[in-house]
């Protein structure tokens, strides 16, 4: 069955970043160059093909995108200036809105202004939702202890809640992402066992990011390494050890250290990144998407944020702690409340997914192969 | 005659000759041969030290014939004829023995190479004793210029000759100048007007007092020859004679007939239209379907006709750009309107044109790749689809079926040889190639000669090219016509066909014979006349005449069985 030709897609995808898609005239030097790019996987030429052609189903069950850490080398080698690498960074954007279920995604990408009034909305309901909340069960003054302002025993309600609805939503997207690269494709046939065989892959890609190291170029791995592990930890601290975070004024090091050593990787990382997307160092910095710069600058706030107020409550300034706070969490709920599920955020779900799906597309690939060849001299005989 | 004083020259090509033929074993040969005074084996015979030796040689040794062993005559003899006459001795006097070409090129058994390299240096030996001193001779020349062809090629051509003065007759079959340049509007890469690019000239050439254009008129016959050429014309008003020293052909090229291929649906299909159709639009300012209204998406298929194994195989140059130049054209008229364009290979190549692929790229036209022996099938759409056709794809770059809609369907019809080109050919004596375009007499060196002297071609009735080739070409065309005008007279090679008018009977035999149409028939003296400027010396006369009444100079009864002989004295000797 053909397939109809939309040149509207490449359109809509100029809104995800992808401007220069149309320049390709497939040479191929960006497969070519790509250390990941085998078969099936042939990125970033096959995208680009399948993104001028506008063919859109073919798009949503990609997984080349995911597969793909912008190392940037492609676009380096361009020679006509299509920004292979910016157009998978686009497809990644535009994938996240198909995985989304809600829409919200699609809104986000196509106006920053839509998502930045939406973050300053739940901004202010959090910021006037924990002021009313404190002011009833405690006293501004009061950082820790009975009487506090943000007891840390209904923090860490709120925190797991959040969690669980954030938890749920990209469940159900990653649900969505399998549906459009497996579930849907009759072709595909995965033996459960490969489901169970396969499953480690999450995990490790997740803490490990094993793949970005194989990259050509190792330093966007390692700075990528050190901003996942330092937000992870800072996840686990507040997910399990809120209590001793937040206690004082003495420092507690058993979790204190982790903060400072994950607080600093954040900070680092970030301005790191926000400098290189400034000065556009690297090739993989020249393209930033509003939706990059609201990400960078939400985590900048927030870790900063987060370590004024530990600062402050360590010199005995509760109430300015507190006010600190407050501000804090203005930053951390729609920063995890809307990226997670909606924008950059989601990709710390979806690419380890994307290594664990297409490990089992290749197994169907590799079990039609087989079966194939079994049958085929069956079929001669 | 056995007085001859020979120099044998032995080049050795580097190692192109030398590394199969034993040379210094045929100079030995040669030595030993009767007349020869001296054989010498060189590096490189053509070069300058080499040619000095032979000149030396000719004035020290006081030799009177020089036999060359090297490569094909075709190469090198007008050099080593030039070397003899710096010695003072007549150039005709030189005999060439092609012993890489026929030698050591095709075969690589030494001893035996070396043997027949022996054979072809005594042969001409043999021969080179009984060549006799001939001289070039002169004609006066016409300055008159017969142009055939009104297109941007003939209009260039006469412009550039009426221009230094010289008389132009302009000959075009239409009611009007311009060709097919007439039916474009704008020109890739840069967008310009074609229309301004021709009015202008056209004003020019139809105002300059050197011009005589004739409208609505065709070249019926063309007699003489180079610098005296005759020509016939049928013009409306009736048949017109004119003298002419030389002839440039710029015929240009017709349009492939797109209804050929069959299931592209041309003129079947309603909104199935061929580029000048497009053409035609554009220059009206509006592109539209049939039923009256703006297409939503317009497809563009390529090499309609060209680069096919069932049509033509080459390629038409010029349909690429013009196919990127519609991309702009019709996104400009209509912005919302998508363009496809469908193609095999995108052939970018010349001044800009890779830039103006990029800034298409740029402009979002849908590029799709199909290949070569897998057509695009175009269907009319359904209800539901949305569009008036649908195209169906095999898309290369992708693997994909791929479905195009489209509104309106632009084949992109390749060039081909006029319908009457062969006519034209026959008229002035020039060939064609096996795709039916008139042949250069070479395509490097000298792409706007013929094999007939004074004849030029010009423009796409020589290959498919646009615009600037065709220019090129005529001005060319013209300052080789210009350069042989320089000159009063013309030379004519010595070596050409005589008829002995003692001999001759009159059968005319040789007059139906002749390729280049350079015999004439006397009534009065009931004799035939060899043209010698005409004449290529070809020798079917010299073989067909009964009575033996023509002489082929330079190729007498007496050399070539001289050469014979010589060929076979090795052979003889072994009994």
């Amino acid at each position: 069955m053909a397939i109809r030709a939309n040149p509207q897609l490449i359109e809509e995808l100029e809104i995800y970043g992808a401007e220069d898609v149309s320049k390709c005239y497939h040479c191929g030097n960006c497969s070519a160059v790509c250390p990941f790019s085998r078969e099936p996987f042939l990125f970033p030429r096959k995208s680009m093909r399948y993104l001028q052609m506008g063919l859109e189903e073919k798009l949503k069950g990609n997984l080349d995108p995911w597969l793909c850490y912008y190392c940037g080398e492609c676009s380096d080698e361009c020679p006509r200036d299509a920004e292979p690498g910016e157009t998978m960074m686009s497809l990644r954007r535009w994938l996240t809105s198909q995985y989304d279920f809600t829409g919200i995604s699609k809104i986000f990408y196509r106006s920053w202004k839509i998502e930045i009034a939406a973050i300053l909305l739940v901004a202010a309901l959090t910021g006037l939702g924990f002021w009313r909340f404190g002011n009833s069960v405690g006293s501004l003054g009061v950082y820790d202890g009975p009487g506090a302002f943000f007891p840390s025993s209904a923090i860490h309600k709120f925190d797991w809640a959040l969690g669980f609805l954030l938890g749920g939503l990209l469940l159900f997207n990653c649900a969505r992402m399998w549906w459009f690269s497996i579930g849907r494709d009759p072709g595909i046939r995965i033996p459960v066992s490969a489901y169970v065989r396969r499953f480690f892959l999450l995990p490790f890609h997740f803490f490990s990011q094993d793949r970005y190291r194989q990259c050509g170029k190792k330093r966007p791995w390692a700075i990528h390494l050190v901003l996942m592990l330092s937000y992870l930890t800072m996840l686990v601290l507040i997910m399990f050890f809120l209590h001793l975070v937040q206690s004082g004024p003495g420092i507690d090091w058993r979790v204190h250290a982790f903060g400072y050593l994950a607080t600093a990787g954040l900070l680092g990382t970030t301005a790191f990144a926000l400098y290189g997307r400034i000065r556009k160092t690297e090739t993989h910095y020249k393209h930033s998407h509003e939706s990059d710069w609201i990400f960078l600058i939400l985590l900048a706030y927030v870790s900063g944020t987060g370590i004024v107020q530990h600062v402050l409550h360590r010199a005995g300034l509760d109430t300015a702690a507190n006010m600190t706070y407050l501000a804090h969490m203005m930053g951390v709920v729609p920063m995890l409340g809307l990226e997670v599920p909606f924008s950059k955020w989601a990709h710390l779900a979806y690419r380890p997914l994307a290594m664990y799906f297409s490990a089992l597309q290749e197994e169907a690939i590799e079990v039609r192969r087989r079966t194939s060849e079994e049958t085929a001299p069956l079929r001669a005989a | 005659m056995g007085e001859c004083r020979i120099g044998v020259y032995i080049c050795n090509c580097g190692t192109n000759i030398a590394k199969v033929v034993d040379c210094d074993a045929v100079a030995r040969a040669a030595q030993a041969l009767s007349g020869v005074v001296v054989a010498r084996s060189y590096k490189y015979t053509c070069s300058t030290p080499g040619q000095e030796t032979i000149v030396k040689d000719i004035r020290e040794l006081g030799l009177d014939r020089v036999v060359v062993a090297a490569c094909s005559p075709r190469m090198h003899e007008p050099t080593f004829r030039r070397a003899l006459q710096t010695a003072g001795i007549n150039p005709y006097f030189l005999e060439m023995a092609n012993i890489r070409e026929q030698c050591s090129w095709v075969h690589s058994d030494p001893r035996a190479a070396t043997e027949k390299a022996v054979d072809l240096m005594r042969a001409a030996v043999r021969r080179v004793v009984w060549h006799e001193p001939l001289e070039k001779r002169y004609v006066d020349m016409c300055h008159t210029t017969l142009v055939l062809g009104g297109g941007i090629a003939g209009l260039t051509a006469a412009l550039e000759l009426a221009e230094a003065d010289k008389p132009v007759v302009l000959v075009e079959k239409q009611d009007h100048l311009g060709g097919n340049v007439a039916r474009v509007d704008l020109t890739a890469p840069y967008l310009d007007s074609a229309r301004d690019m021709l009015r202008d000239r056209v004003e020019q050439v139809r105002k300059h007092p050197m011009i005589q254009v004739l409208l609505e008129s065709e070249l019926e016959a063309l007699e003489g020859y180079v610098g005296n050429f005759k020509a016939h014309i049928r013009t409306k008003e009736g048949p017109f004679d004119t003298p002419a020293g030389a002839v440039v052909v710029c015929t240009g090229y017709q349009e492939f007939d797109a209804s050929r291929i069959e299931h592209y649906g041309y003129g079947r299909l309603p909104n199935v239209i061929t580029s000048f159709e497009l053409e035609q639009m554009l220059r009206q300012g509006r592109v539209l379907t049939r039923e009256g209204k703006p297409p939503r998406c317009v497809a563009l298929i390529h090499c309609v006709g060209s680069r096919s194994p069932e049509y033509h195989p080459y390629c038409s140059r010029v349909c690429c750009m013009t196919a990127l130049k519609y991309g702009h054209e019709i996104k400009s008229n209509l912005p919302r309107c998508y363009v496809y364009d469908l193609y095999i290979d995108m052939h970018a190549f010349g001044k800009g044109c890779e830039d103006f692929y990029r800034r298409t790229s740029e402009m979002k036209t849908m590029f799709l790749m199909y290949e070569k022996g897998d057509l695009p099938r175009i269907e009319p759409a359904g209800d539901g689809d949305g569009c008036g056709m649908l195209i169906r794809i095999h898309e290369k770059l992708s693997g994909e079926e791929i479905e195009v809609p489209a509104d309106l369907v632009v084949l992109m019809v390749g060039m081909e040889p006029r319908e009457d080109a062969a006519r034209v050919a026959r008229l002035v004596n020039i060939s064609q190639d096996k795709d039916g375009w008139f042949i250069e007499s070479h395509p490097k060196l000298d792409p706007v000669a013929t094999t007939t002297e004074g004849i030029f071609i010009a423009g796409a009735c020589q290959a498919p090219k646009g615009i600037p080739g065709s220019v090129a070409q005529a001005q060319a065309a013209s300052a080789r016509i210009l350069a042989k005008l320089a000159h009063e007279k013309i030379e004519v090679d010595a070596v050409f066909a005589e008829v002995n008018d003692d001999l001759c009977s009159g059968c005319r035999i040789c007059n139906e014979l002749c390729p280049y149409t350079a015999i004439e028939y006397d009534t009065a003296r009931k004799r035939s006349h060899v043209i010698s400027a005409m004449c290529k010396a070809c020798g079917c006369c010299v073989a067909a005449c009964p009575s033996g009444a023509i002489k082929g100079r330079h190729f007498t009864d007496r050399q070539i069985t001289a050469q014979i002989e010589g060929v076979l004295e090795w052979a003889s000797s072994q009994g």
